[in-house]
């Protein structure tokens, strides 16, 4: 039977739970499945619909709605069809099943997302071994409320010497000091 | 193709048993196992990684990959940068091929925003990406030859990759760091004269290449050490996320530039370069025909690129450029295979999330950890260097 | 067979032995291409300090800091980019986005120094040895723009449209056109200093930008409670100095400002102002004038709980804004809506009542704790050449008015305006449109003695009146007014070479021997306006100290040298509404410091 993506978006939204199916472009489709059904879905399209490259698994940080949004992005070569499957899973209870026997480098990608977000995958192979980060312990880094700028001020100093003035301020000084 | 490796030890017997998934069970106090670190600072290895290898006698019973030496966080960097701000660094993701991680973060914007470039701005950019993949085939190449032994090689392809940079710095105003291609379309025309300094640069390229071919190619100590070794199977592609000249080595027809084709390249005329035995030496030959056919597609775009137009389209000023809500995927063919970019947009001025997808992300963890058991101490360097990993683009 | 050639054909490697090294030889004098990204270079007489380079750099690797010999003025922070070469990244992003192209980089690439200290530098100050070269990044061009050089076009009344009646001609910014507008703004804020009310520019731009008008709206207020009429007639100084200008069209900061104001109807101020409910004090202000200082101050002393009282000599308040300013230009119902929501915090206009007249300074101050007044320039000043004693000779500042009041004014066919300034072309053009309703065409010729460039007229007002068929003929000394057998006929000129010296002093010089005679039936004097101060009468007169120029003086909380007495508008500076409207809120600031020192000193 030919490949349809529609046909695809309809399995996954009749079997899996899918909605919010968007077609970002020809070929780039992408659509939310919960988290419950998404492995499952992931199995389905991998095997069955041709979706058998990996092409990443990431996490996006919704701080203000208390989710992280994990991005599988998967591929089928043979019919140049892009899906990104977003799975919605709580922030303080990140969690979420691994796919590391579908695809080897998947264990990789688990790996950094535990290390990063503090995602994690039970039974990924290595998952707690840092992977970056040897000897980090702070918070998580890539999470929204780990404040970059923040940790440089409090754990660097400034090189001496540098200090800037803001235009308007400084004619202000300078033009009408009185006002 | 049969897996084998050049061991001065052909009674197997002496060595432990390998488990069904490839692994071996380790008894380090039985003092028979010695651990070595292979870098970061070997000259073998492809920049700034480690391979922790637990050895018997001169082979490799176990490896583990650390990474983390040159971590930066630019993803995390993007969260608090503008949109043009965020063009500086990207370039600085993959340090030897800046050039595919600043399209695939202009295109990842410029689709987000719905802007179309102008049409010189995308050969322009398909230049560049060319250029980008010639010179770094050209340190590649250096590097095999390098890990095996060849010093001349990385000699004679560095001065060429030179000439190269020289034609970047004429083009974009900076050697390594292009920075060349920014959201919009590219900062620059091509200069006086760049067409004639561009063939001179491409001839003396394919007079040394065929050298390279006579000296490093058709050698038999170069052969012996890779002909048959580290043979990466076909069923392993899907399942290891293996991409570029490392699947097209092993007869998958795999080239972003033709399966999901970008700026000119349909334009231009093209066929993947494939290989059949997908040991180190067929990804090689891959790779040098690869190069082979960046000098040809360079030669078919300064036919075709215009001398004048329109390089950036008009943006809202980028000082406070917001990008509509969206998430998309970019990608582009680099060296090592599909490079890519994830964006996700909340509509602010500052990306959301910014995902780099660099291929030696796979090819030098998992894939490289499974394909160096049984491999000789003396080899390590050179299957590595035959994967082309980047570490940089591992750990952004 | 295959063996042997993989033995042999490495040896092909040896007929480099005979072939030159390509390495490069000390010492390196190999140039970088034109293109190249090197060291910086500001062009330090062309940079504004504008300080946008530090406002794009990712690396946060530039500082704005003062330089010896470079004061700060308009349109010029004094301030210039250093550069710490320990952060800088060499993307030339600074370059790109520079408003006066001013900094560029040059192709030169070594520098050694054993003091790291030295590679934090403000280029174009420190004499390096590459400031002079030619080589090097510069903005690229070929339709390459960071931010849009070129304007939203305003939309404006064809003049076949408009060249007949009083309707308003420019038609205000979309929603789109603003935000796209709004969008060139790179928000310096070089403009702030320039606006004699300093207001919030670049924090308004930004809230079209982010289309919170409501925030507009309050930022507007802080320093103008006038924003529908500024945002129509200001002389917008902000745009002569704004950095985009340089490089472009500077931002339409007037057109925006009327924007915000013209999308939020006057019923609605009082909630998004936050002024429902003001606590009154017990402390009254009288004000002399309902012209913009006396607005001004009356809103800001309203704020601060004072009750205020404006007597406006006219029957309607606006002073020049409506009695000088055609409606044309200014709409009465914008000026209205203004004046209106200024009237709803408390404020009593008492019109129709002159100071002097009706009510005499020496009463209002004991009634009063505190005069504030702003009475303006109304009485036209007269060329005194011969023939200005005639009939059919008039002043602009007194047609403007009777248009306004709707009264009979006359109209000639032919009509010759002496005068370059704004003024001279409001009367200009409304007596075009009135040639226009009566003859059905235009027979005006406005003449100056400034050169086409020295115009004090806004360009686009000169422009626009071409438009509408007036001629403007600058260039042009008044002579003679003649008068045959007690007809006017026109008027005799003669060539204006120059009208400052060299001091910019006013001091017009004459080549008498080029003339020229412009035919008309009626002549219209508009070089200016002279205030009346006749209503400072009695001890208040004697007392106050006026400088050498018949000015009162006042220090700088507008205050004169009689304590309660505080004078403002274009009496003391100007004549523009802006300033007025800086002078009225500085003065209500030094009027609240007066009273409450009195009160409590008593």
């Amino acid at each position: 039977m030919e490949f349809q993506i529609d046909q695809v978006i309809g399995n996954l939204n009749e079997l899996f739970g899918g909605k919010d199916h968007h077609r970002q472009r020809k070929g780039l489709d992408f659509i939310t499945i919960p988290k419950e059904q998404a492995v499952a879905a992931i199995t389905y399209l991998s095997n069955p619909e041709g979706f058998k490259h990996l092409v990443l698994l990431t996490a996006v940080d919704w701080l203000e709605q208390g989710q992280f949004q994990l991005t599988y992005l998967l591929n089928n070569p043979d019919n140049k069809q892009d899906l990104g499957i977003r799975v919605l899973i709580p922030r303080d209870q990140a969690v979420m099943d691994s796919i590391h026997d579908l695809w080897g480098q998947a264990a990789t990608y688990q790996r950094e997302l535990r290390e990063m977000f503090g995602i994690h995958f039970p039974g990924s192979p290595r998952v707690d071994q840092p992977f970056i980060l040897e000897g980090w312990d702070g918070p998580p880094p890539y999470r929204r409320d780990f404040d970059t700028k923040k940790y440089a001020e409090e754990t660097y100093f400034p090189r001496p010497g540098r200090s800037s003035n803001d235009p308007t301020e400084y004619m202000k000084h300078q033009l009408y000091p009185d006002e | 193709m049969s897996k084998k490796f050049f061991s001065w030890n052909e009674d197997r017997s002496l060595y432990p048993p390998a488990k069904p998934d490839g692994t071996i069970d380790i008894d380090l106090s039985s003092h028979k196992y010695l651990k070595i670190w292979h870098g970061p600072q070997h000259p073998g290895i492809t920049g700034n990684m480690s391979l922790e290898l637990t050895l018997l006698g001169d082979e490799v019973m176990a490896c583990e990959t650390h990474v983390g030496y040159l971590h930066r966080g630019f993803e995390k960097l993007m969260e608090r940068r503008k949109y043009i701000q965020c063009f500086p660094i990207v370039c600085r993701v993959a340090v030897p091929e800046p050039d595919f991680n600043e399209y695939c973060f202009a295109s990842a914007t410029e689709e987000l925003a719905g802007i179309e470039i102008p049409e010189a701005a995308k050969w322009l950019r398909t230049l560049v990406l060319e250029m980008a993949r010639l010179q770094s085939y050209l340190m590649w190449v250096g590097g095999q030859a390098g890990a095996f032994g060849q010093g001349i090689i990385g000699q004679w392809t560095l001065y060429c990759r030179d000439l190269v940079l020289d034609r970047f710095e004429e083009l974009t105003g900076g050697r390594i760091y292009h920075m060349y291609i920014i959201p919009g379309g590219v900062r620059g025309l091509l200069p006086d004269g760049f067409r004639e300094r561009m063939e001179e640069t491409l001839r003396i390229i394919e007079r040394f290449m065929k050298d390279v071919h006579s000296v490093m190619f058709n050698n038999s100590v170069f052969k012996k050490r890779s002909v048959g070794m580290g043979v990466i199977e076909p069923e392993w592609i899907n399942r290891f996320g293996i991409v570029g000249p490392n699947a097209r080595a092993a007869g998958v027809p795999m080239d972003v530039r033709k399966d999901d084709p970008y700026l000119k390249y349909p334009e231009l005329d093209f066929e993947p370069v494939t290989g059949t035995d997908s040991d180190i030496y067929t990804r090689a030959d891959v790779r040098r025909r690869d190069l082979l056919l960046s000098v040809d597609l360079i030669r078919q775009i300064m036919v075709k690129i215009p001398d004048s137009g329109e390089i950036r389209a008009k943006t809202p000023n980028v000082l406070h450029w917001k990008i509509p809500a969206g998430e998309t995927y970019s990608r582009a063919e680099c060296t090592r295979g599909e490079f890519g970019y994830y964006m996700v947009s909340d509509g602010s001025e500052y990306p959301r999330r910014v995902n780099v997808r660099g291929p030696s992300y796979t090819h030098a963890v998992s894939l490289l950890e499974k394909m160096i058991i049984n491999v000789n101490i003396a080899d390590v360097a050179g299957l590595m260097v035959s994967l082309h990993t980047y570490p940089p683009e591992i750990e952004r | 067979m295959g063996k042997i050639n993989d033995i042999l054909s490495p040896f092909t490697a040896w007929k480099h032995l005979v072939n030159q090294p390509v390495t490069i030889k000390k010492p390196l004098t190999r140039q970088a291409s034109d293109r190249y990204r090197g060291f910086h270079k500001n062009d330090i007489e062309a940079c504004i300090g504008c300080g946008t380079c530090e406002e794009i750099c990712q690396n946060a690797a530039i500082d704005m800091v003062p330089v010896d010999g470079i004061g700060t003025k308009n349109g010029d922070s004094g301030l210039r980019p250093r550069i710490d070469y320990g952060r800088c990244c060499w993307c030339a992003l600074c370059v790109d986005i520079c408003t006066t192209n001013s900094l560029t980089m040059s192709n030169e690439y070594t520098w050694v120094d054993n003091d790291p200290e030295v590679f934090r530098f403000v280029p174009g100050a420190e004499n390096k040895p590459w400031d002079q070269k030619e080589q090097g990044w510069k903005k690229p061009g070929s339709g390459y723009e960071l931010y849009e050089p070129e304007r939203v076009n305003m939309e404006e009344l064809p003049p076949e449209e408009r060249d007949h009646s009083f309707i308003e001609i420019v038609k205000g910014y979309s929603h789109e056109q603003a935000l796209l507008e709004a969008d060139r703004c790179v928000g310096c804020g070089i403009c702030v200093a320039t606006c004699p009310a300093h207001m919030g520019i670049p924090q308004y731009i930004q809230a079209i930008r982010n289309n919170d008008l409501e925030e507009g709206l309050r930022i507007l207020y802080e320093t103008n409670p006038l924003p529908e009429i500024c945002g129509r007639i200001c002389t917008h100084k902000c745009e002569e100095v704004c950095s985009i200008g340089h490089h472009g069209d500077p931002i339409s900061i007037r057109w925006l400002k009327r924007y915000i104001a013209d999308q939020i109807p006057e019923n609605e101020y009082k909630k998004i102002l936050e002024t429902e409910n003001l606590v009154k004090n017990d402390h009254k202000v009288a004000i002399i004038g309902a012209g913009p200082s006396g607005l001004s101050a009356a809103y800001y002393l309203a704020l601060m709980g004072y009750s205020c009282t404006i007597f406006e000599k006219l029957s309607e308040p606006g002073g020049m804004m409506r009695f000088g300013i055609p409606e044309y230009r200014l709409p009465y119902d914008q000026l209205d809506k203004d004046i209106d929501y200024i009237r709803s915090l408390g404020v009593e206009i008492r019109c129709n009542t002159a100071v002097g007249k009706d009510i005499t300074l020496e009463e209002l101050h004991e009634q009063f704790d505190a005069v504030y007044t702003g009475t303006g320039l109304h009485d036209g000043r007269s060329t005194r050449i011969p023939g200005t004693d005639h009939k059919k000779v008039y002043q602009a500042a007194d047609l403007l008015r009777d248009i306004t009041l709707g009264k009979e004014v006359p109209v000639e066919k032919r009509i010759v305006v002496i005068g370059g300034g704004n003024v001279a072309m409001d009367i200009t053009r409304s007596m075009a449109r009135l040639q226009k309703q009566k003859y059905g065409e235009v027979g005006i010729i406005a003449t100056s003695l400034e050169s086409e460039h020295e115009m004090p007229a806004d360009r686009e007002e000169v422009v626009e009146a071409r438009e509408e068929n007036a001629q403007v003929i600058p260039g042009w000394g008044p002579v003679e007014i003649e008068i045959n057998e007690g007809k006017l006929t026109g008027l005799h000129v003669v060539k204006c070479t120059a009208v400052f010296d060299a001091d910019r002093r006013f001091n017009p010089q004459f080549d008498e021997t080029i003339k020229d005679f412009f035919p008309g039936d009626m002549v219209i004097e508009s070089i200016g306006q002279g205030m009346n101060l006749s209503y400072i009468t009695g001890k208040t007169r004697e007392e106050m100290k006026m400088d050498h120029r018949g000015r009162i003086e006042v220090n700088r909380d507008f205050q004169t040298s009689i304590p309660w007495f505080f004078a403002g508008g274009d009496i003391i500076q100007g004549p523009d509404v802006i300033h007025g409207i800086a002078n009225g809120h500085k003065a209500a600031t030094g009027i609240d410091r007066f009273i409450r020192q009195w009160a409590v000193g008593s």
